[in-house]
């Protein structure tokens, strides 16, 4: 209950302090189609060259450009600048006042600057996952499955930001973390299976961006097996669980170095 | 003003070795041409792509990485914090014009640059040693007078849409949508002689291809000498146009700096 | 209210070379420094009780509160504030602290102070009514009527000080660590700001741990001092004290009518008029003295400035 008042007047905090800067829904919405179009182009390009690759038509592909756009749309309005701020917080010692609220300071720091206007992509990227969703004739339970993955991959993702805020108690200037977190994305624009070797097994288990994007599309397509589906969401928590040592030793290593 | 120059790199390598930690997350992030490597290697495997074995193919995207990285610019940033922040009040007051402590400060960090990507490069070509290749004396030689062409674009580019943060608190978003034009235009996400024809004739206009494509496709030899003078001529003519218009934006913003005085 | 045993701080940190080679050289090795922050450090404080913690900078005073606001662990030592091991964070302890911060803001920034104080009613799960009416009394209090629908970065600092101290003090907490809460700000202010906190120690019966370099604030606000410097304990005790023992005493001026002599008895010549530094006790006896040996036009008695007699006291020792 009180959790919930205290989420609700982070959110409220986040939406105002974004109103003051950009009002402007429909420049956001404009920007989502203009960047959907571009994470598109460069699949259309390469599936112009050759119709199936590795198993994936254009449209099946399409799904899992669509799964990326709605994570790149929680990355914009959920992780990217909470993260910035916490940076800020730490380079200017502000973060002090994050730690003496009597409210977990990793849902602090992950909700207090939010930009829900950001969400605008999520839609657009569903928009793309339901074309596709369309095109490979998928049904309820397909939908379901894929749904639920989805989700277990924005946990990894939030998983992983942890993981990146954590560090910024150790570097001097770690803004830039917030685009090694983008970079990795990009890397699941395409199906994990168009990796081979070493690049794939990066990708589907230590930096398991596979699971974020290409997951819930093969669900999509009724392909991913039961066990597979579980396995990923155990993955899911497991590197929540990780995430949520790595956050509380770097707060250990923050209040026994800090000056 | 130049005579302050040796210093400025000096302390500008300085700096870098400083916060060593940071450029190397930085080299990281732009390691997307070692994806596009991954999937056109994988799209090159079904048959050649228009001319292109894999072995090309490969070598392309591993010198869009190289030259990228060589030819970085990363001033937008610069000129945004530090106008946001007045940290551009005392810049102005030096009596050393801001952009030339810009330019020591990119040209210093490239030996760092290329020291932490090096590895990256030894790593692609252990995996893949039929990528060495020795290209021709005067492709290397165009190819690096090129590069350093497409470095000006890129660093003019980026003074443009950084001075634009004197006018308005968007000129970040509106770097970005540059980014995301450039990123399909300028062949680093795909090489343009596999774009669809309409978009082929259009960049043969646009200046994208001139801050990466170039350089890259004379480095890898896949330009004939005619053709080759000509790209390069384009860059000049890019340079000179982003130049002036860098110029100009530049000094309009500091006009009005002036007399708003943030 | 608050405990302080043995308390101990050291901080390593790392070397860094300077010049080109320095830098180069930095990549591969890692030389540390310790610097001892706050050393063997004891004391205990009353509930309700107003100190005054004074330092030279670097002394170890912000260290020291942020120990006691469960932001640092310190190195060794026990600390036990409100009850609490401020070490845990338990929220229960943080609803019976808070702390200001002169040089760091905790508004946020580009909206009005009234959503700060918002958000801090919710995160602090206050009850709306009772939160209420303390945001009322703390307006009423600080006179933020006309502030609290303008944003943040567009008040002054003594504008938004007054707001932050607000912030802090919504959930009407027990302790309050205020870290240099007047400096940068203008003499009126500065009266406002001491004002405040001693009208919201005495209103709630609050203890008040305060650091500041102005003696003003000092004066006005603290009956009891704790010095450090280097880290270590130097006084603790009444203020007036202070003066009386580090001082050099009182400083008695006696103008004659004729002129002066060179000695008498206590008394030297400075710039034709007799001048003796006393401890209290003997200034009476010294002033009767003179009065009955010389014709005096005027006399007068100072007390050291706390400024000074604090710089001998940093001297000493260190």
């Amino acid at each position: 209950m009180s959790l919930g008042v205290s989420i609700a007047a982070l959110m409220r905090a986040s939406l105002l302090t974004t109103m003051r800067y950009r009002a402007s829904f429909f420049g956001e919405v404009a920007m989502a189609v203009a960047w959907a179009f571009w994470t598109t182009v460069p699949l259309f390009v390469v599936f112009d060259q050759a119709p199936t690759l590795a198993g994936w038509t254009t449209e099946e592909a399409l799904a899992v450009v669509g799964f990326f756009i709605i994570a790149q749309g929680v990355l914009e309005a959920l992780v990217d600048p909470n993260l910035r701020a916490v940076v800020e917080h730490v380079r200017q010692g502000t973060f002090d006042f994050v730690l003496l609220k009597p409210i977990d300071a990793q849902l602090y720091v992950s909700l207090h600057r939010t930009e829900p206007l950001k969400l605008v992509h999520c839609v657009v990227g569903a928009g793309v996952v339901a074309y596709a969703a369309k095109a490979v004739d998928a049904g309820p339970v397909e939908l379901l499955s894929a749904t639920l993955l989805m989700f277990a991959g924005l946990t990894l993702l939030h998983s992983l930001w942890t993981v990146v805020v954590s560090s910024a108690f150790f570097f001097v200037k770690v803004d830039n973390l917030s685009w090694l977190i983008r970079a990795g994305l990009d890397a699941g624009r395409w199906p994990v299976s168009l990796y081979r070797g070493f690049v794939r097994f990066v990708l589907t288990f230590v930096l398991p961006i596979g699971l974020v994007t290409t997951y819930p599309a093969l669900a999509l397509r009724g392909e991913l097996k039961p066990s597979t589906g579980l396995g990923a969401m155990v993955i899911a928590v497991l590197f929540a669980g990780v995430a949520r040592i790595a956050w509380t030793q770097s707060l250990r290593r923050y209040s026994s170095a800090s000056s | 003003m130049f005579r302050a120059f040796p210093t400025l790199l000096r302390i500008g390598f300085a700096e870098a070795v400083a916060y060593r930690a940071e450029l190397v997350i930085w080299v990281l992030t732009a390691t997307a041409p070692l994806i596009s490597m991954f999937i056109w290697d994988r799209v090159a495997e079904e048959g050649p792509l228009g001319g292109w074995g894999q072995g090309e193919m490969a070598r392309y995207f591993l010198l869009t990485l190289i030259v990228r990285h060589l030819t970085s610019a990363w001033v937008v940033w610069e000129l945004n914090e530090n106008i946001r922040t007045g940290g551009l009040s005392p810049m102005l007051l030096r009596p050393m014009h801001p952009l030339v402590f810009f330019v020591a400060q990119n040209l210093s960090a490239m030996p760092l640059r290329a020291v932490i990507l090096a590895p990256l490069i030894v790593g692609v070509l252990w995996w893949r040693p039929e990528l060495v290749w020795t290209p021709e004396p005067w492709t290397l030689l165009l190819g690096l007078v090129s590069a350093v062409f497409a470095w000006a674009i890129a660093f003019a580019a980026q003074v443009i849409f950084g001075s634009l943060a004197f006018f308005s608190q968007q000129s970040l978003g509106l770097f970005n949508v540059y980014f995301g034009l450039w990123s399909l235009g300028s062949g680093y996400l795909f090489p343009l002689e596999l774009a669809p024809d309409w978009l082929r004739q259009l960049l043969l206009w646009l200046p994208f291809r001139a801050t990466l494509a170039t350089p890259v496709e004379l480095l890898a030899g896949l330009v004939a000498w005619e053709d080759a003078l000509g790209l390069v001529a384009a860059q000049v003519v890019w340079a000179v146009v982003f130049v002036g218009l860098a110029a100009m934006t530049w000094n309009l913003g500091v006009r009005r700096h002036e007399a708003v005085g943030a | 209210m608050i405990q302080v045993t043995a308390l101990n701080k050291v901080y390593t940190v790392p070397k860094r070379g300077e010049g080109l080679w320095g830098s180069i050289r930095s990549l591969f090795s890692r030389e540390v420094e310790e610097v001892r922050a706050v050393a063997d450090l004891s004391f205990s404080i009353q509930a309700g009780e107003r100190v005054g913690f004074l330092g030279p900078n670097g002394a170890g005073k912000t260290t020291t509160l942020k120990m006691l606001a469960g932001l640092l662990v310190p190195s060794s030592g026990e600390r036990v504030v409100a009850g609490f091991d401020p070490s845990k964070r338990d929220p229960a302890f943080l609803r019976r602290i808070t702390l200001v911060m002169g040089q760091k803001q905790q508004l946020l920034w580009d909206l009005p102070p009234i959503e700060t104080f918002a958000l801090n009613r919710a995160l602090f799960g206050l009850d709306e009514a009772e939160a209420r009416r303390t945001q009322d009394e703390l307006i009423e209090l600080l006179e933020l009527g006309p502030l609290l629908n303008r944003p943040v970065r567009n008040l002054s600092l003594g504008e938004r000080m007054k707001c932050e101290l607000a912030a802090a003090l919504l959930h009407r907490p027990d302790v309050l660590f205020l870290d240099e809460p007047t400096i940068g700000l203008d003499v009126r202010a500065q009266g406002t700001v001491r004002r405040f906190i001693a009208e919201w120690n005495e209103r709630s019966g609050a203890t008040v741990l305060l650091t500041s370099h102005y003696m003003a604030d000092i004066a006005a606000l603290c009956p009891r001092v704790i010095v450090i410097a280097g880290g270590a304990l130097r006084y603790d005790g009444p203020l007036k004290d202070l003066a009386e023992r580090y001082g050099g005493g009182r400083k008695v001026v006696v103008r004659t009518r004729d002129e002066a002599p060179e000695t008498l008895g206590p008394f030297t010549r400075e710039d034709g008029a007799l001048v003796a530094r006393l401890p209290s006790a003997e200034v009476a006896a010294a002033v009767d003295f003179a009065l009955r040996q010389v014709a005096v036009a005027d006399l007068s008695i100072e007390e050291p400035p706390l400024e000074d007699v604090l710089s001998k006291l940093f001297a000493e020792r260190s």
